[in-house]
């Protein structure tokens, strides 16, 4: 009779368990922090990695290959803090201006919080991929990415020069606009001795 | 007969020897098993955005997808940033008229080191000991897209949107002023934001 008690009672535990409700998401604050920038974005480029893991060995039955791939977003900016209007000089008889805008810098903004399954071959007997294993690859990926970028000047380079083509068509309307013919030109083109590299007023 | 079953040991310990030489020289073949292959650039996209205002969150993460349970450690980094090539702009009159567009909220993985830290997964429910706790790729997407969706709206509630678009007057402001050389007044139709 105990061990029929016993029993009916885990059955109960068992069956309440399994009603319980699940729990709700959930996402606290670790920590946030909020930056107040006054930045033109004018380029963006999204560089996708590919990554892959495949652990097959002779003693072990079917294979276990995963392939996935995600995006990583590059953003190029002037940051209008370093703007004053000592940047700009008018000329109201000609109505032309003068302007220096501050040097174009590129920043990772950020990566894609899902990853694409491009491919998954994992035989019966083999484990599965699980969550621990695909930030390690992703993981992987991105610091790859950040040698790239720093040993590589190509990505920066075609997003620099997209962003200072942009930025000087950009201002040139908006002077445009206003009534002026706009001369634009950017501080880190200025070469030594204060002299300006006057190619780009023309 | 004692001579006979050394030479078995023996052979049984060089076959041993060889075959973990083997492993070995496998393993220093091909140390790691994760290949990262070489990047694709996108095309470049050409834009004009004011952006006023940069985000950094860390958060820990408790979601169940299909009776899973997983916990995990994010760090995101965001922006909040307005078009400014569709900007109404009037300067018909002395003062010029500007109104401010609609922001733009970008929230992405952050690239820092261990941005996705994924601390246990475990199955719950009746008879959880016996099914699989791990996560497809597909489950772990739902919840990565709940993340995201919720670090969005949490910007609206907690006033953070609305800090970028004051931020984002007065920034405009005084970049209008400085080129059209006359007053700038710039307004706002939704100081609140417009969440999607």
């Amino acid at each position: 009779m105990t061990k029929f008690k016993a029993f009916s009672f885990l059955l109960i535990g068992i069956f309440l368990f399994a009603c319980s409700k699940k729990p709700a998401p959930d996402h606290t604050h670790l920590y946030e922090e909020i930056r107040h920038v006054n930045k033109m974005e004018f380029a963006s480029m999204a560089v996708t990695k590919t990554v892959k893991t495949e652990r097959s060995d002779w003693y072990k039955v079917g294979k276990r290959i995963a392939v996935y791939s995600f995006d990583t977003y590059l953003k190029a900016y002037i940051d209008l803090y370093q703007f004053e209007m000592e940047n700009m000089e008018f000329d109201e008889e000609n109505k032309t201006v003068k302007v220096t805008l501050p040097p174009v810098k590129v920043e990772i903004a950020g990566r894609d919080m899902e990853m694409k399954k491009e491919y998954e071959n994992v035989g019966m007997f083999r484990t599965e991929i699980d969550s621990k294993e695909r930030a390690k690859m992703k993981e992987k990926a991105s610091a790859e990415l950040k040698k790239e970028l720093g040993g590589n000047p190509e990505y920066k380079q075609r997003l620099e020069d997209t962003a200072r083509r942009k930025a000087r068509s950009y201002f040139e309307n908006l002077f445009k606009n206003a009534g002026y013919t706009a001369f634009i030109r950017f501080s880190d083109e200025i070469t030594g001795g204060g002299d300006y590299n006057l190619k780009n007023y023309d | 007969m004692i001579k006979a079953l050394k030479y078995i040991i023996l052979l049984i310990l060089a076959a041993a020897i060889a075959f973990f030489g083997w492993q070995l020289y496998r393993y220093l073949q091909h140390p790691e098993e994760i290949e990262v292959l070489p990047s694709k650039p996108g095309d470049v996209k050409e834009m004009a955005r004011l952006c006023s205002m940069e985000i950094y969150n860390e958060v820990s993460v408790l979601d169940t997808v299909n009776s899973k349970v997983i916990f995990a450690v994010q760090k995101q980094s965001g922006s909040i940033s307005f078009d400014m090539e569709n900007l109404q702009v009037d300067d018909s009159g002395d003062t010029v008229k500007i109104v401010l567009p609609r922001e733009i909220v970008d929230i992405y993985e952050s690239n820092e080191k261990n941005a996705w830290e994924v601390i246990d997964t475990k199955a719950i429910g009746p008879m959880a000991f016996l099914r699989n706790n791990k996560f497809t790729t597909a489950e772990e997407n739902r919840v990565k897209s709940k993340i995201k969706a919720k670090a969005i709206s949490r910007l609206y509630s907690n006033g953070t949107v609305k800090q970028a678009r004051k931020d984002a007057v007065e920034n405009l402001t005084r970049l209008m002023e400085g080129i059209y050389r006359k007053p700038v007044l710039v307004s706002d139709p939704t100081p609140n934001g417009s969440p999607k």
